[in-house]
């Protein structure tokens, strides 16, 4: 049993070059591979007179190797990067360098940065495996047997075994094949910071005419948002496309009679969905906090009612209270209490952040008795606290909503997501009308009925009015 | 207003309190001996906020400033032990129990069981 996992090459007492268990840290490549089935063969044609099953030589590494705690520098590589991800969350925006924002989920956009670079090479190694049916342990086994032969094997370079030219070409390939590997890994961030840029760049763009025309302007200019605003609002507008899917369903389930089941379902679908939105802005906090503070994460028409980073929940409650005709008597009351427990927790959180504005206030003001970098530090150890307001209005925000489908029926608690995606849909659409309403003098010779007809015109393009 | 400035109802000196030289021991001593209990840092602004809340709602709760006692830091690492590495001050305790950081705090009283916990402990009457 034992003996099953031990690689053929172990086994019969051939040389086994631990070039390739990933000394350098990086991944597999070819040069190391080339090298060892060489030795390999050098080694198995003096000793038994055939050539090496290169097939067995390699077990179940490198796919195995990859989550064997502690084996070796491949395996701490993926527990380093995992610990990356772990303290990203406690380092800055300016310490982030995202190396890849795709991602399908808002959440691992940011966990995608640091595990592209465990991906590339999993596959490259994926790629190498010539035996992957072996399962079984890892070279956890092999790696105090292997030692020993490590040794042996300096010891064997030294016999002539392998002429000076074999061995040269071997040296360079392993050059080129690093070479090529930081070539790649280069590009790769190349072109991911650059599309950063560019996303940069359109946001400034789409922003200039709701700022005036002038680029570089208080808000504006390039470089002023933050990598990490910019995949904020990336994830955002994500959100936002699967939120219109999410409502047409439900729309389309509450008028077809669904029944209450599959209702709830959807409810809890929808439910779900907000708590991803909610996700990314725990995450996005950790970046960049002011980003969303000041709003910049919204609409211009959504920033003017702000509370603590996004919507006041009392506030919605009672547009809901409003939208919701037929409620019970205890729908009422319970709908009226969520109201007052959410204003209270409200007034408690905005009289905590307004405590802590003071305290900034009087340090940035400061006195005489402290010098300008002990000041700035004290500073910033209390914006840091900003992170944890920000994050108690959004556990707010999200309790909220989920306390909804808890005292409503079902098919109200449907509605009620209806209501509050189309009446954030409406803000929406009322910040890029009034962002593009024509100005008088910039734009020449119009006519004031111009204005409405262009109102006109894009009205029914929106879908947002479509359930009015 | 109910709270005013510093005076948080009862603001009992620490010293002349439990003897208990096990940090745990300490704070469920102190969790039980009042209807609300809020173990809190003085600086801290959530704290402020959880203080406020309560006050708002016309409860009285016992503070105990961590960072005003000599065994305060004990103490505040024993309640980061029990709660999990995450969660920090204000700590709530209702009736002896534990209720849990600021996030716990604001659910229990977005869902409505704070209220009635409040009632059961004696610290809100109708």
């Amino acid at each position: 049993m034992a003996n099953h996992h031990i690689p053929y090459a172990l086994l019969h007492g051939m040389n086994v070059p631990t070039s390739f268990i990933n000394q350098e840290g990086s991944a597999f490549d070819f040069g190391e591979l080339e090298e060892a089935i060489v030795l390999q063969g050098a080694k198995a044609n003096l000793l038994t007179g055939r050539t090496a099953a290169t097939l067995e030589m390699f077990p179940s590494w490198p796919m195995r190797y990859q989550q064997t705690p502690g084996s070796s520098k491949s395996g701490g590589e993926s527990t380093d990067s995992g610990s990356a991800l772990n303290t990203i969350s406690s380092k800055t925006e300016n310490q982030f360098e995202p190396d890849s924002p795709i991602s399908k989920k808002a959440s691992s956009s940011y966990h995608q940065a640091f595990d592209q670079q465990n991906l590339q090479q999993q596959q490259q190694q994926q790629e190498m495996a010539s035996d992957p049916s072996r399962t079984g342990t890892s070279l956890n086994q092999s790696a105090p047997i292997v030692k020993p032969l490590q040794e042996k094997k300096r010891a064997s370079t030294s016999e002539k075994q392998l002429d000076a030219k074999t061995l040269r070409r071997l040296a360079q390939n392993r050059e080129a094949a690093k070479k090529s590997r930081l070539r790649k890994k280069a590009y790769v961030q190349q072109l991911e910071s650059s599309r950063i840029k560019l996303t940069q760049l359109e946001q400034e763009l789409q922003r200039a005419p709701s700022q005036g025309l002038l680029l570089g302007s208080s808000g504006g200019g390039v470089g002023n948002i933050s990598s990490g605003a910019v995949i904020c609002d990336m994830e955002y507008a994500r959100w936002l496309e699967d939120d219109e899917r999410h409502m047409s369903e439900l729309r389309t389930g509450l008028h077809s009679n669904l029944s209450d089941t599959d209702l709830r379902l959807m409810v809890n679908t929808y439910l779900s969905h907000y708590d991803e939105i909610f996700r990314l802005k725990g995450m996005a906090a950790k970046f960049d906090v002011f980003h969303l503070l000041t709003g910049m994460w919204t609409s211009p028409a959504e920033r003017c009612f702000l509370w603590m980073g996004g919507f006041r929940p009392s506030e919605l409650i009672k547009i809901l209270i409003s939208q919701l005709d037929p409620l019970t008597e205890q729908q009422l009351m319970g709908i009226c209490s969520l109201q007052h427990s959410s204003q209270q927790a409200e007034e408690a959180l905005s009289q905590g952040l307004e405590q802590l504005q003071q305290s900034l206030i009087d340090t940035v003001a400061g006195g005489p008795a402290i010098d300008g970098m002990q000041q700035m530090a004290i500073a910033l150890s209390k914006l840091a606290n900003l992170e944890g307001f920000v994050r108690q209005a959004d556990n707010l925000r999200q309790q909220t909503l989920h306390q909804l489908p808890r005292i409503l029926t079902v098919r109200q608690a449907a509605r009620c997501f209806l209501v509050i995606g189309e009446y954030y849909g409406r803000l929406r659409a009322l910040s890029s009308l009034w962002a593009s309403r024509p100005r008088g003098r910039l734009m020449s010779d119009e006519q004031p009925c111009q204005t409405t007809t262009e109102l006109q015109m894009v009205q029914p393009s929106q879908s947002h009015f479509s359930h009015f | 207003m109910y709270c005013e400035g510093d005076s948080w109802g009862c603001y009992l000196p620490m010293s002349l309190r439990s003897m208990g030289s096990d940090p745990m021991e300490r704070v469920v001593k102190l969790a039980s001996e009042s209807a609300v209990v809020i173990f809190s840092v003085s600086s801290c602004c959530m704290c402020h906020a959880a203080k406020r809340l309560f006050c708002g709602m016309g409860v009285n709760p016992t503070v105990y400033e961590l960072d005003q006692d000599p065994r305060g830091k004990e103490m505040e690492m024993a309640l980061t032990t029990l709660l999990g590495n995450s969660q920090t001050v204000p700590i709530v305790f209702i009736g002896g129990k534990l209720i849990g950081a600021m996030d716990r705090v604001m659910a229990s009283h977005i869902n409505g069981s704070l209220v009635p916990l409040l009632k059961e402990a004696g610290a809100l009457w109708l």
